[in-house]
């Protein structure tokens, strides 16, 4: 494989284990039903990386820096070429897990896989010039299937992943344009530990999702 | 450590709250030498902005000294005095990297309710709400400052601490609000509203050209200040028609740009402003725009008109065929901070702005609710109350 192209996996991996974070680690709302394509929920989500191309995908080769922003949710191996298998858990514990592979199609261009049977998902990820210089625009695309009852409860393999994508997406955009995500959830306060406790539910529900 | 907090619509209490500690590279920790309540903050105290949660830290105007520095900080050291803009500002988004900082997209880790509210997210802002991202303000001896190196500025030796605290919102904000007006020279710039913006946007558009400012409130005190300090001429809108008084005062034509810098709490006299006031209460409007549409209507054909006075949701009877068929040029927005501080800072060294005497009411942290309380008021002529930790 190129060195393009490892530098993409390590992007696509990065990218696909932060959606399995997400997953595991927020508690989520549910939202409007998304389209259903042949069984399966269609979500298409996008952001603008201020930077090119080269930059967004060079952002990752670090690996060091990679293991830094996502290492402590994730360990990531390369099962061949073009193959990579990540899993993803909840760093405060839980058991739960997420384990998807990850294929390059080319620099550019990589699509994912969950293995765990219960919630089937795939997923697509482009990269493309954004207009006048402005960077890079991160396309993504994200199937799943989840029945009626389990939508119903909330339960799409214990939360939304539209949800987990976008909140991703915006991860993945600060780590690349000031190299870290902005948390304000332990800035001091005058709250007893229960009003903190229930206003830290509300500021999970304003940090993930957004535009529906 | 102490910090002011909020407490429930119109209630504020000084409490006993956990130190702030460095949570990532980039961050400072500041001990607070001098902490401003700002116009800004009323909005959020009588609940007109509805993000506020019981035992937030109020507070965004301020100065200090640094006491930490994050690995990542390179401008800044222990000891450093400095100012440090409102506005959270990332540095490296296309927002930052082209100087409209307030308008960046990393510093609100709690976009959601903007997105939802205004289609996207704006900056962050210290301490001001869960709308603008949940940081802690400061109204407290100490407080993290995120992007140190973006958003800390090293203060001039020799300007005092109740000066230069207003580079950190109400200069900037003032300088932004004639930046708008687009002035070449010669102009005549009318600004609504005699607070500490008002006063600052005169200031900077007599800097920046105006030939004659017009400040229009209703307090006396306020305008005959403004008089003294700015040399502005002045409009009492509870005695004078000001639309009249305006026209008059320009031979006709209306002011060439108008500066608003009152807000969503705007105040007035007449049957508009009970029927502006009923709607507001049952939030059928949530903002009462009484100097917006005032502005609109005073402007001269094809002028400025410029508002840095708060908004936050909708508004009611918009003069928008004033502004349509006078071919008016609408600006507005939250002050780019960390665009103007560094010119703010030398102007304020070299004497051409001062801002001190806006500084009417030091007073000690644990007696902030006083201090709001005559702000508010505007009791015992009260400009702005600093709170000191
Ligand atoms: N855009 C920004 O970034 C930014 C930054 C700081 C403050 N602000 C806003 O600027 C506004 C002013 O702030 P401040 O600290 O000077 O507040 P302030 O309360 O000290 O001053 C507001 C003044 O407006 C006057 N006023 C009320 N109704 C009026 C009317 N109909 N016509 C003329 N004047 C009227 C009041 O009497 C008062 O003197 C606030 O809305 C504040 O939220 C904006
Ligand atoms: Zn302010
Ligand atoms: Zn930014």
């Amino acid at each position: 494989m190129t060195n393009n192209g490892t530098r993409w996996a390590l992007l696509g991996v990065g990218t696909a284990t932060a959606v399995g974070v997400g997953r595991v680690v927020a508690r989520r709302r549910r939202r409007h039903q998304p389209d259903r394509q042949d069984g399966w929920y269609v979500v298409r989500r996008a952001v603008t990386v201020d930077r090119p191309r080269d930059a967004v995908i060079g952002f990752w080769t670090d690996r060091e820096r990679l293991d830094r922003a996502l290492g402590e949710w994730a360990t990531l191996d390369q099962l061949d070429e073009r193959r990579w298998r990540c899993v993803a858990r909840d760093p405060s514990g839980g058991g739960t897990e997420w384990r998807a592979e990850i294929t390059v199609d080319e620099p550019g261009a990589l699509r994912w896989r969950v293995e765990d049977t219960s919630t089937p998902q795939e997923g697509r990820i482009e990269l493309t010039d954004a207009p006048q210089g402005r960077g890079t625009e991160i396309r993504a695309e994200l199937r799943y299937r989840s029945g009626p009852v389990r939508r119903l409860f909330g339960l799409v393999g214990g939360d939304e992943p539209d949800l987990a994508l976008r909140d991703t997406l915006r991860r993945v955009k600060a780590l690349v344009e000031c190299g870290q995500v902005i948390d304000t959830r332990s800035d001091p306060s005058g709250r007893s530990p229960a009003q903190e406790r229930a206003t830290d539910r509300m500021r999970e529900k304003l940090m993930t999702g957004g535009r529906a | 450590m102490r910090a002011l907090c909020w407490e429930g619509v119109g209630k504020l209490a000084v409490r006993d709250v956990p130190d702030p500690k460095i949570r990532a590279e980039g961050d400072l920790i500041v001990r607070v030498r001098a902490s401003s309540v700002c116009g800004s903050d009323l909005h959020l105290i009588n609940g007109y902005l509805p993000a506020m949660r019981e035992g937030d830290i109020l507070g965004h105007e301020f100065m200090g000294e640094v006491v930490e520095v994050g690995p990542g900080v390179r401008q800044h050291r222990v000891g450093d005095r400095v100012v440090v803009g409102s506005v959270v500002a990332c540095g490296g988004c296309w927002y930052c990297r082209t100087e409209q900082y307030s308008l960046c997209d990393n510093s609100n880790p709690q976009p959601v309710f903007t997105e939802k509210l205004w289609g996207h997210s704006p900056a962050g802002i210290l301490g001001y709400s869960h709308a603008a991202g949940g940081y802690a303000g400061s109204h407290a001896e100490y407080i993290r400052v995120p992007f140190g190196d973006v958003g800390a500025f090293g203060v001039p030796e020799g300007v005092p601490d109740d000066s230069v605290v207003f580079a950190s919102d109400a200069m900037p904000t003032g300088w932004m609000a004639a930046d708008f007006c687009g002035l070449t020279g010669g102009e005549v710039v009318a600004v609504w509203g005699a607070g500490g913006v008002g006063q600052m946007a005169a200031r900077s558009a007599q800097l920046l050209g105006a030939e004659r400012v017009i400040m229009i409130d209703r307090f006396p005190d306020r305008l005959a200040t403004a008089a003294e300090r700015v040399g502005v001429e002045t409009i009492n809108y509870a005695e004078t028609d000001v639309l009249e008084a305006l026209r008059e005062l320009t031979g006709g034509r209306g002011p060439d740009a108008c500066i608003e810098a009152v807000g969503m709490e705007s105040h007035d006299v007449g049957p508009t402003y009970a029927y502006d006031r009923v709607k507001q209460s049952a939030r059928l409007q949530t903002d009462r725009p009484t100097s917006v549409r005032q502005a609109i209507m005073a402007c001269r054909k094809g002028g400025t008109v410029s508002i840095v006075g708060v908004y936050a949701g909708l508004i009611d009877k918009f003069p928008l065929g004033a502004a349509m068929n006078k071919a008016l040029v609408l600006r507005m927005g939250q002050m780019h901070a960390q665009r103007y501080i560094p010119m703010l800072l030398d102007r304020l060294a070299a004497g051409e702005i001062d801002p001190g005497y806006l500084a009417t009411h030091p007073i000690p942290l644990e007696q902030g609710a006083r201090g709001y309380e005559l702000f508010e008021k505007k009791q015992d002529g009260c400009l702005r109350s600093v709170l000191h930790p």
